[in-house]
């Protein structure tokens, strides 16, 4: 078994510590794989007189040249033939261009096991029947979207009873319907069945907040969740405290914030990260982080704010091993009281979002993208 | 929200009212009795009064912080509002008779009329203008329909509210309305009504109010604008250093701020000195203002980042968010904003043919030389299209001035001849 497959077979993932020379091991053996399969890959590494090679410690990966994702959606670059990829996702295109990703069979075996691994931890898996209410769209073949792929995926961790989209697809368009969604969720309320809601924050709040608004309030069945991904993406002027959202899911459908659930991960880093009890992006095994200063890309301290560098040897099919994100985060080591030491991760937002409209650029770039 | 007649109106009541809006503006324009210009500015003098001694401070304030504009600078703002001012507007924009022109030497009587019923789309870009825009309407005798930017903060209304108390004659005057720009029907029934559709935006806006009007129908268009600097050989490190302050100041998101330096070289050598030059004087302005807001020097870092990846340019040099790229076209594009410029090679008897391609969008050049070379210059840039030619400070306003070339009130009025 490779580094990489070991890795991903870590059965404990926020056990960071124990796994760190197994880690900086998979990242040398797939930076070599994309080193010599991958020619755009190779030129940025000598450019930058960096070596696979000199990948020994953590500390190293600090200098392995990173690939913006502005670059990944400019730039098809590729370590194999899409033909070897079975799945292949875009990004949702935050400000108009997406990004591909490609998958082959060992990378997704890899991702399943991640999964696997992580949903137990996070005690996912469910053998009851379950009600899905998935705040996205309706999966079709012709939608390769990320967000659409792993929301479909998420309605495996538990047998469904049924599905319904709030995005559904409607005479050969998709079309919004949060007035089915809250009659289902009222129906449901009065069923047995525990219900999975998953969604964007901002969909799930404004639909929380509409109920609210018409005095709708149920007490979804008991093992009931409320599952957020995606971000908060255009949304960040919109943005509602963690706490209050907590507080309308309780008040509107009875979820206590023990089962409100958040997920985070990119296209581009297709790890899962899940919040823990406290709320808080732990770093998994397969994954790490590191906050990059604004102006210098020199690490900043933990605590401290800046871009958000994410280092993953998922993939094969792309050297996207190093790559840098539009966030702007933090990683704390502050302890947390769910026990775990593995480090946390905040987003803080997104680089380019001031609260400023500007007047060279047009304020319709801003609605377009408000609109998608 | 909606203002109508001086009352304020849920927007559930926006079909209702717009359908009583045509018969409402017809028994304005039918009435004898005229808004007049005096009416007006002593309306203004109120407000502007009431602004000067801290009335509107719980409102401005927070808006103030929030972009970073001085309380002076504000206080400077209001000052259009006061009687002294919105006089000087009209005698400069309409001529110093324009109240009482004299007639033609056939004995015709002259007179300047308001063109009727102005439609004004507003964008969300400053908050308050929605209200100017309404206000010089007004001035010149119109009845104002205005359509919100979406996101308005309730500024524009609560003024214009304001406005009415002070002279009631005016409720007729003003219609405001709440309607998104997707609701096109909507807003080609608005446009109907109006003699003249004022469009603040960009392209888009400006292809959305062509798309709604009649073709009879007047637009003005306050579109998007690009700004830039021009240098020679011998502009001095002070008028450079004032470009930069002016860089950092405006964060290059207004029309009239400079987006890049286009410089009096066919050398790249020399264009890189240049570019060398000035990021040093960048660097040091910089430091004296304070950096940028981070999420914005995130983006541009990441940007720049990925040109160097992309190899895309000659010379990158940045450092603490400032930056300066040298780029090898001659094109007038947007930069990166926030404290980030080009610098591009123009030769002087190229500037026409380089910016002739972007003439739609010029606004003011920075010109930076030799009192000499300043007559040429000025000349030539006027030829491509330039509006405005000023020193290193691209954005200072001064009362009086013209709106992208022309005279709003000009805009909005008629000429008219009785014999």
């Amino acid at each position: 078994m490779s580094s990489v497959d070991r890795l991903f077979a870590a059965r404990k993932p926020y056990k960071i510590e124990k796994n760190e020379q197994l880690f900086v091991k998979a990242m040398r053996d797939n930076c070599r794989f994309h080193y010599k399969h991958c020619t755009e890959y190779r030129e940025i590494l000598d450019k930058a007189g960096f070596s696979p090679d000199d990948i020994k410690t953590a500390k190293d990966l600090e200098r392995l040249p990173f690939l913006p994702t502005l670059y990944l959606k400019r730039h098809r670059i590729l370590s194999m033939s899409t033909r070897r990829m079975p799945i292949k996702v875009t990004s949702s295109g935050t400000g108009g261009v997406k990004s591909f990703v490609g998958f082959n069979w060992r990378s997704m075996w890899n991702a399943f096991k991640m999964v696997v691994n992580v949903a137990k931890y996070h005690k996912l898996w469910s053998a009851r029947l379950t009600r899905y209410v998935i705040f996205g769209y309706r999966p079709k073949k012709s939608n390769s979207l990320g967000a659409s792929k792993s929301a479909w995926g998420f309605t495996f961790f538990a047998p469904a009873a049924s599905r319904v989209y709030a995005l559904d697809w409607k005479n050969g368009k998709y079309q919004l319907d949060l007035d089915n969604i809250k009659n289902k969720l009222v129906k449901y309320s009065k069923g047995h069945m525990p219900v999975r809601t998953m969604g964007f924050p901002a969909y799930t709040y404004f639909l929380l907040r509409q109920m609210k608004e018409e005095g709708l309030s149920v007490k979804l069945p008991k093992g009931s969740l409320i599952c957020l991904g995606g971000g908060w993406k255009q949304f960040y002027a919109e943005q509602v405290s963690k706490q209050d959202f907590y507080k309308l899911a309780y008040e509107v459908l009875g979820v206590d914030d023990k089962h409100v659930i958040e997920f985070f991960g990119a296209v581009e880093h297709p790890i899962l990260y899940t919040d823990c009890r406290e709320h808080h992006f732990h770093v998994p095994v397969y994954s790490r982080v590191i906050i990059r200063d604004v102006d210098t890309f020199e690490p900043v301290p933990n605590g401290q704010p800046g871009l958000v560098n994410l280092l993953t040897p998922i993939f094969d099919s792309a050297p996207m091993l190093s790559i840098l994100t539009d966030d702007i985060g933090v990683l704390h080591d502050t302890p947390c009281a769910c026990g775990e030491k593995s480090p946390y991760l905040e987003i803080l937002g997104r680089v380019g979002v001031k609260d400023v409209v500007t007047c060279a650029q047009g304020a319709e770039e801003m609605l377009k993208d408000l609109i998608k | 929200m909606i203002l109508y007649k001086g009352h304020i109106y849920p927007d559930s009541k926006q079909d209702e009212l717009i359908t009583s809006l045509e018969s409402d503006i017809v028994d304005t324009l039918s009435k004898p009795q005229r808004l007049t210009t005096e009416a007006v500015i002593a309306a203004s003098e109120k407000m502007y009064q009431k602004a000067a001694n801290g009335y509107y401070d719980s409102i401005a304030v927070p808006l103030l912080n929030q972009f970073g504009v001085s309380y002076e600078r504000y206080q400077a703002m209001a000052k259009a509002f006061s009687a002294e001012v919105l006089r000087y507007k009209c005698e400069i924009e309409l001529g110093s008779n324009w109240d009482n022109l004299p007639p033609l030497s056939s004995g015709t009587v002259r007179k300047i009329a308001p063109l009727g019923v102005l439609f004004h789309v507003a964008a969300g870009n400053v908050d308050g203008l929605p209200a100017y825009s309404v206000a010089e309407g007004l001035l010149s005798g119109n009845i104002n329909i205005l359509k919100l930017p979406s996101g308005d903060s309730g500024l524009s209304v609560k003024l214009l509210s304001d406005l009415i108390a002070e002279e009631p004659s005016l409720a007729d005057y003003i219609y405001v309305f709440d309607v998104p720009s997707t609701e096109f029907e909507t807003l080609k029934r608005l446009a109907k009504l109006a003699d003249g559709v004022v469009v603040w935006g960009g392209d888009m806006a400006q292809r959305a109010a062509r798309d709604m009007c009649d073709v009879t129908t007047k637009i003005i268009p306050w579109g998007h604008k690009l700004s830039f600097a021009y240098a020679t050989q011998k502009a001095t490190d002070e008028q450079l250093g004032e470009l930069a302050r002016h860089i950092c100041a405006t964060e290059q998101v207004l029309c009239s701020s400079c987006q890049g330096i286009f410089y009096d070289t066919d050398s790249k050598e020399e264009l890189q000195g240049f570019a060398r030059r000035f990021f040093e004087i960048f660097k040091q302005e910089n430091k004296r203002f304070g950096k940028a807001d981070m999420a914005m020097r995130g983006r541009n870092s990441v940007q720049l980042y990925n040109d160097r990846l992309e190899n895309k340019y000659p010379l990158i040099l940045s450092e603490d968010g400032v930056s300066v790229v040298v780029k090898e076209d001659s094109e007038l594009e947007l930069s990166y904003t926030f404290r980030n410029v080009w610098v591009k090679a123009l030769p002087r008897n190229e500037i026409v043919k380089a910016l002739k391609k972007q003439k739609g969008y010029l606004q003011t050049c920075g010109l930076l030389s030799d009192i000499t070379e300043r007559q040429e210059l000025a000349e030539r840039l006027i030829c491509a299209g330039v509006v405005r030619v000023t020193n290193g400070d691209l954005s200072r306003t001064f009362f009086g001035e013209a709106h992208d070339g022309t005279y709003p009130l000009r805009e909005y009025t008629r000429l008219v001849e009785i014999d």
